[in-house]
Order: C-alpha cells, then sequence, then structure tokens
C-alpha cells in the first residue's frame, strides 16, 4: 500500500479510535459504528475461509451460534466476558463440524452445503422451545458490565461495547495478517489453488480445511455474541436469517476477496451508507444496497470476484 | 401412530408431492439448459403467489382461473433472469448462486415493502373442505392441486416428448455445443425453457397459497425442496421427479405427522445437506443425466 | 483400472528399479496418465497392488505418498496460480515428510536454490499465472522436486518445446540420473528417452505391448503399429 493509502489508513483508524468522546458517546452513532465494526469482524472472518478456498452461504450458522450460545450463558449467570467467549467457542466448533462433514464438497455444493447448515440451526433454534425460548427468542441479555479500572466514560452505556467490537476487529485482521505471513496461509493459498497438487507436496488438505472454518466460526461466533449483548435480544429467524449469512459475502467480495482491510472497508462504508443514507429514507429498502452490490460485483467486476471462482475440480474439468 | 394417520399421511404426503414435483421441474429445467442454480426460484413462487392472492382478492374470481394469469405475470421476469444468466462468468454454479442469492434478497426485500409481513392465503370455499375416501379423509384443495400439477406435468411430458421445440430443449439441456452443431436454435430452446419454466412456477404459486400461508421469506424453503429432489432424481428425468416428488411429500408428511409440522422447513434443510454429503464425488457429472 | 464400462489399464504389471530411468510410452489414449493418476495416490485402481520401497502402497492418499519420496509432474503445467513463484516451491519444502527446515530463513534458501537450479531464480516474485509455457513446465519441475523425492513420475517434459526445450530436458534427466533419482517418465517421443533411459515400456490400450532395453523396444513391430497413424512415430 502507498503512503497515502496508509496516512487515510491511520486516520480512520485514529478516528475509530476516538469515536466515542468525539460524538459524546451519543448511544446511536455509538451502535450504529459498533455494529459496522462487528459486520467487518464477521466479513473478514468470512474472507479467512475463502482464502482457504470455501465459499460459504452460511455464515448467519456461526454468528448465531455464538449469539445464542453467549445469551445462554449470560443469562444462566455467567459473566458476559465469559459468555461472548463461550459463545466464541461454540460458534468455531459447529464451523468445525461442517467443514469436516463438507470436506469433500466444492465450490456451489459446499456453498449449499453450508446455506442448508445455516437454516437448520435457524429451524433448530426456532423450535426447541425449551432451550433457545422458541420463536420469540430470549430477552434480557444484560449488557456489558463496566470496568472498575477504565474510567467510567469509556466502558459505561455504548463505549464499552463499543471498544470491544474494535478490539474484535482489530484481532481478527491480526489474525489474518499472520495467516498470509505464515505456514498457515502458504497452506490455504495451496489447497485453495490446486488442493491436488497440494496433496501430492505433502499437505493434507483435511486439518487445513478444518481449521479455517474454524477460526472463521470463532470470529463470527464472538462478533454474534457481542452483538446480542448490545441488543439485549436475540430471535432466531434474525440472527440465523440469510441477511447474516448474505452480509460478509457482499461486503468481502465488494471490499477485495482476499485482501486484508478490504472487507472491514466494505463493512464499514456499505452498511453506515445504508443505514444513515438510506433506512431513514426508504426504510423498507435499507437491504437494497446489498442485494444491488452482489449483482453488481458478480456481473460487471469479475476481477473483483477472481477470487471467488477458482478453477473447478480436477473430477469436472 | 394409527395405522388411519399413517395412511392419512401417506396419501395426503403423496398429493402435496404431486405439487412439489412442479416446483421442482421449473428449477432443474433451468438447470440443464444453462447449468446455473437458480437460489431466488422458491421466491419467484412466492411472488407468483403474492399476485395471484392480489388478484383473487380484487377479483374474488376462482383461483384455478388466476394460475395463467401469474404464469403469465412472470414471463418478464423470465427474460430479465435470462439476460442476467447470459452474463455469469465460470464457474456458472457458483456465480449463479451467488447472483441469485442477491436476487433472493432483492425479491424479498420488494415483497416486503408491498405486502407487509402478514402472512396471506387464498382462502377459496372450494378448496377448502374434504371429500371422504373409503375412511381415509382428503383435503379438496390439496387433491385440486396435485391434479393441477399432474396436469400440467403431464402436458409438459408430452411437449418435451412430442414436439421438436421439446427435442431441441432437451438436446440442449444434454449437451449445448453438440445440439448448435446439430443445428438446433439452442438460443430459442434457452428462451423457451425460461419462459416456460417462470410460467410453472408462476403457476405453482398460486397453487401454493391455497395450501399454505405466504409470507415473504417463505421462498427459501421451496428452493430447498427444488434442490433435494433434483440431486435425487437428477436433471431432466420427468419420471424419475416425480417419483421423487411424492416420495419427499410423504417422507415430509410422515415427519409431520410424528413430530409436528414445526420442524417441516428443518427437516427439509437436513435432507438438503444429507443429500449433498451423500453425492458428494463427481458431483458434476450428478447434475446432467 | 475400469472406470464404470471402460477398462482402462489391464494387466499391467511393471517393476522400476532404484536409481533406474524407466520410459513409458505410448500413443494417446493408451492409459500413462491414469497409470500415473493410480502411483501418485489420485485414483484408487479397481485391481491390483501398487508397492513401493517393499511397502504396500495401494490406496494411500497423495500426501502420504509424497512423504514416503514419491514426487509427481502434470502434462499440463498445474501450479498454485495466484501465489508468488517462490510460494509454489515453497509449499513442497515447507509441508514435505521429511528433511524440514525450523526457520523460514532456510526454506526460503532452499527454494531460491531450487529455482535458480531450473533457470527461474528471476521469476521469483512474479504471479504463476504469469508465466509462458516452458517457464511453467520448470516450475512444474521445481515443485515436484520441493519435496525432495527419491522417486519421480516425469509426465511429458518434453512436450511442446522448442528443439531447444527438448534438448534441455535430456540434459536435465541425466542430470536427475546423477542425483541417484528413480525416474519413471512418459514421453510421447521414443528420441527424448533413447539414450538416458535403462528400459522402456510401451501401452496401447491399456496393456503393455513391449518392455525391454531402448534398442529391443525401438525395433519391435508391435510398437510400430500401435504408433500407426501417429503424427510423431515413436
Amino acid at each position: 500500500m502507498g503512503r497515502p493509502g496508509r496516512i487515510g489508513l491511520g486516520l480512520v483508524a485514529a478516528a475509530l479510535v476516538v469515536l466515542p468522546p468525539l460524538t459524546g458517546f451519543h448511544p446511536y452513532y455509538l451502535y450504529l459504528v459498533s455494529t459496522a465494526l462487528l459486520f467487518g469482524t464477521v466479513a473478514t472472518s468470512w474472507n479467512l475461509l475463502a482464502y482457504a478456498g470455501q465459499i460459504s452461504f452460511g455464515h448467519a450458522a456461526f454468528f448465531g451460534l455464538g449469539g445464542y450460545g453467549a445469551a445462554l450463558a449470560s443469562l444462566a449467570g455467567l459473566s458476559p466476558w465469559l459468555a461472548i467467549a463461550l459463545g466464541g467457542g461454540i460458534g468455531a466448533l459447529g464451523a468445525a463440524g461442517i467443514g469436516l462433514a463438507s470436506a469433500r464438497l466444492r465450490g456451489a455444493y459446499l456453498a449449499l452445503a453450508t446455506l442448508a447448515y445455516a437454516e437448520i440451526w435457524r429451524g433448530v433454534a426456532h423450535n426447541w422451545t425449551t432451550v433457545s425460548g422458541g420463536g420469540e427468542g430470549l430477552i434480557g441479555i444484560p449488557p456489558l458490565p463496566t470496568l472498575g479500572w477504565l474510567p467510567l466514560d469509556f466502558t459505561r452505556g455504548r463505549a464499552g461495547s463499543y471498544y470491544l467490537s474494535l478490539a474484535f476487529l482489530v484481532v481478527v485482521v491480526a489474525v489474518f495478517w499472520g495467516m498470509l505471513h505464515s505456514r498457515l496461509g502458504l497452506a490455504f493459498a495451496a489447497v485453495r489453488e490446486e488442493e491436488e497438487r497440494a496433496s501430492l507436496l505433502g499437505v493434507h488438505p483435511l486439518p487445513w480445511k478444518i481449521l479455517a472454518f474454524a477460526l472463521s466460526g470463532f470470529f463470527s461466533a464472538l462478533a454474534g455474541g457481542l452483538y446480542v449483548h448490545m441488543v439485549g435480544v436475540v430471535e432466531p429467524d434474525l440472527i440465523f436469517s440469510r441477511y447474516f449469512s448474505i452480509l460478509p459475502l457482499v461486503m468481502a467480495t465488494f471490499g477485495g476477496l482476499h485482501t486484508l482491510l478490504g472487507p472491514a472497508m466494505a463493512a464499514l462504508g456499505l452498511y453506515l451508507v445504508s443505514e444513515l443514507l438510506l433506512h431513514p429514507y426508504v426504510p423498507a429498502f435499507h437491504q437494497l444496497p446489498y442485494a444491488l452490490a452482489l449483482i453488481v460485483v458478480v456481473l460487471y467486476l469479475p476481477g473483483g470476484l477472481s477470487g471467488l471462482f477458482t478453477r473447478k475440480p480436477r473430477g469436472a474439468a | 401412530m394409527s395405522l388411519n394417520t399413517l395412511a392419512q399421511a401417506l396419501v395426503s404426503g403423496a398429493l402435496l408431492g404431486c405439487f412439489y414435483t412442479l416446483m421442482a421441474l421449473a428449477f432443474s429445467m433451468i438447470l440443464g439448459v444453462t447449468r446455473a442454480l437458480n437460489l431466488a426460484h422458491g421466491d419467484l413462487i412466492i411472488l407468483g403467489g403474492y399476485l395471484g392472492y392480489w388478484l383473487w382478492s380484487g377479483s374474488g374470481l376462482h383461483p384455478l382461473f388466476l394460475v395463467p394469469v401469474a404464469a403469465a405475470a412472470l414471463l418478464p421476469l423470465a427474460l430479465v433472469w435470462q439476460w442476467l444468466f447470459d452474463r455469469l462468468p465460470e464457474p456458472r454454479e457458483l456465480s449463479s448462486l451467488v447472483l441469485t442469492f442477491g436476487l433472493s434478497l432483492l425479491l424479498q426485500n420488494i415483497m416486503l415493502a408491498l405486502w407487509r409481513g402478514e402472512y396471506r392465503l387464498i382462502a377459496s370455499e372450494s378448496l377448502t373442505g374434504s371429500l371422504t375416501l373409503g375412511g381415509l379423509r382428503l383435503n379438496q384443495g390439496r387433491l385440486i392441486v396435485a391434479v393441477a400439477a399432474l396436469l400440467v406435468v403431464g402436458g409438459l411430458f408430452l411437449g418435451l416428448t412430442r414436439t421438436r421445440w421439446g427435442r431441441a430443449v432437451r438436446a440442449t439441456s444434454l449437451d449445448r455445443d453438440a445440439a448448435a452443431l446439430l443445428g438446433i436454435n439452442v438460443d430459442a430452446a434457452t428462451r423457451t425453457t425460461f419462459l416456460l419454466a417462470f410460467c410453472l412456477s408462476g403457476a405453482a404459486g398460486v397453487l401454493f397459497a391455497t395450501l399454505h400461508y405466504l409470507y415473504p421469506a417463505g421462498g427459501i424453503e421451496l428452493t430447498l425442496l427444488a434442490i433435494v429432489l433434483t440431486i435425487w432424481a437428477g436433471v431432466g428425468r420427468l419420471r424419475s421427479v416425480l417419483v421423487a416428488g411424492i416420495l419427499l411429500g410423504v417422507v415430509e408428511a410422515l415427519t409431520v405427522a410424528w413430530g409436528g409440522p414445526r420442524w417441516r422447513e428443518t427437516v427439509v434443510a437436513l435432507m438438503l445437506l444429507v443429500s449433498l454429503l451423500a453425492r458428494s464425488g463427481g458431483l458434476a457429472r450428478g447434475w446432467s443425466h | 483400472m475400469a472406470f464404470g464400462g471402460l477398462l482402462a489399464l489391464r494387466g499391467v504389471d511393471i517393476a522400476v528399479e532404484e536409481h533406474q530411468v524407466v520410459g513409458l510410452l505410448g500413443p494417446n489414449g493408451a492409459g500413462k496418465t491414469t497409470l500415473f493418476n493410480i502411483l501418485s495416490g489420485l485414483l484408487r485402481p479397481t485391481a491390483g497392488e501398487v508397492w513401493f520401497g517393499g511397502r504396500r502402497v495401494t490406496n494411500l492418499a497423495p500426501w502420504r505418498l509424497s512423504g514416503l519420496g514419491v514426487g509427481r509432474t502434470f502434462q499440463i503445467a498445474r501450479p498454485f496460480a495466484r501465489s508468488t513463484v517462490l510460494d509454489n516451491v515453497l509449499v513442497g519444502i515447507t509441508f514435505r515428510g521429511r528433511h524440514r527446515y525450523g526457520r523460514a530463513l532456510d526454506r526460503r534458501h532452499e527454494a531460491e536454490r531450487l529455482l535458480a537450479t531450473v533457470g527461474l531464480a528471476d521469476k521469483a516474485p512474479a504471479r504463476a499465472n504469469e508465466l509462458s509455457l516452458g517457464e511453467r513446465k520448470r516450475l512444474e519441475l521445481a515443485m515436484a522436486l520441493s519435496t525432495r523425492p527419491t522417486f519421480l513420475l516425469l509426465d511429458e517434459l518434453a512436450s511442446g518445446l522448442s528443439p531447444k526445450g527438448r534438448e534441455e530436458v535430456v540434459r536435465f534427466y541425466g542430470r536427475l540420473k546423477e542425483r541417484g533419482l528413480t525416474i519413471f517418465a512418459i514421453e510421447h517421443s521414443f528420441r527424448i528417452l533413447a539414450h538416458v533411459a535403462d528400459r522402456l515400456v510401451v501401452l496401447d490400450q491399456g496393456t503393455i505391448v513391449a518392455e525391454g532395453r531402448p534398442e529391443q523396444v525401438l525395433g519391435s513391430p508391435r510398437v510400430v503399429q500401435a504408433y500407426l497413424g501417429e503424427d510423431d512415430g515413436p
């Protein structure tokens, strides 16, 4: 990235850090940007999985598992911090599960399997009333507690969750960066580009795929866990909805597949535009920009999507 | 579960299965000629249903008269879809999924904006009420829908096997390049397929609206059903699709009889996942004949 | 080896001695690549066994065969298209079963040395999909060597190259043999292997039609007949 890029990035980062006091700890704006940051986290984690060649149409499953896991733990009395972490773990397990099960699937078939997986969890959360609270979900999830050792303004109200969501994004981006510059990235790229060739070079694809799923699921679930603590409720048809599956897909492809910061940038940009510009004026269509962005990217920006559509597996060639 | 309940479920499921066949055929026809997966398939059917509902509540006409109207109403969309699918990058199976994921969301938003989230049903008197045949109570509506669906499927079968354009469509679906070499106008055959498939979807939508509540997000279940059937029966094999459709209907009815209607959607998703995993080798071959 | 109703290989019984160079010849469609796919673990034979170094290795996964010392190139090069040339060879070096390095710097150095061996040192930072055909073939070879194999399956290294390129390939075969590697090489043209191979095996429609020292095989009428109708000839 050139100098102007770095300067711009630095400005954005600085702005994000000082946003709360800058806006006078205004709850609505903090909520808005927090949510955007959470989506950025999910989008980056989606991108991580895509880097390993696995295209997911069901990230809502991990987001939702994290949400429900954290909510249930929190309501059972566990500290919200631990509850969110626990939710992350559950998401990682759920992701590893589908990753293992669908290891022999590629491309469109893997995408469909992940889609089906998310729908299954949606159904389970909707119908397993005793555990999940059924269609109405769970309410009364406690907000994040204030931290005694930080100045009150920075942890009470929305500010606490804001900084946590920022922290999540920073961590997942750091993990992505670490992946890119390590053996992990080498293996992921090899499995993605030519799985058979990779296996001939000593790379056993399965454990790497499962790891990619687990990492991706973990961060998406963390975001989900924090999200439910921010809004205080969790509903099956909302948190497992395809909306949360399509968002990371759009943000990652729009922002730049396999790039470090593309998805996060796109998340902030798309979400803030849709919430600040569209929602107030045409609320019924506030999901529209994502749908349109996706259609445009598929048809007119194939370069941006070149990572999405890698070569077909050998058997089908 | 009593024997009577079991028999009830079997027949009821079989009737519904005829409808599922109709739905799955529309999906697999497009898949056959374009190798593209239309994830917005179910949403188009729901749209057909909403249009039918809108016409029904406005005009009071019997729903069966509205079937062709809704079918025709979706024709412009067929052309839009074909135009979009022509521009898909390779590999088409995945790129079409991405595109139609977006289209599905788009349609849902439009339907939500036009008709809100309340559940709608074409509750026509002639379709409620039941018939008793040999100790089994058959829902009249389901019976009529099943008959209508079978008629359409039968007509489609005749069309595809007896007419020239039908053979052209089948050839294009089997091997596009070979068909072109044989002098078949593959573009025309593709267009015919799209128009036909969307007609079927519109018709299925109205029929669906008489059986089941409409709501904007209800399409996904239908799409997943269509995909399951296509995996089970393969593309273009009408008889297999019919058998698979009835089988699916029965499985679903049994599940509902056992666990209640709430788990229906989940069972469909589970069946899709299991079907995909079971077919995990050479899936590309599995999509064609 | 049967694919559905098609019998691709039938009664193929081959032994390759250590340090030998054995050539596999035959017209298109003879089943040579199928055999290679079986030997590298990409295909499971419907009948028959594969042994390596005294061990039964039939049905072992490719990455395990690689760990035992089997390496392979593809006739149509299949590098990791969007990764750099350096990364392409780093994969084998990083994930091979034996001779692993602890430090990334060491791996990098070996990768650079390997690229230099095939003449691609200056292309290290380029993406694999930017390479020319000849360069891609060299990358294929480097990738196969990156796991330090003892047994190499080489698939038509010389095809599609200019005469000068083919000469280079012949020299390369010699160098690999000098290193003590065991080589099983498919070539379409007999001349490439004539001087370097210890033995030749000729396949036609899935069965062996000739086997033996190059001089013996060249004159065999069955071999000539198998190639009849081919532009190249044996």
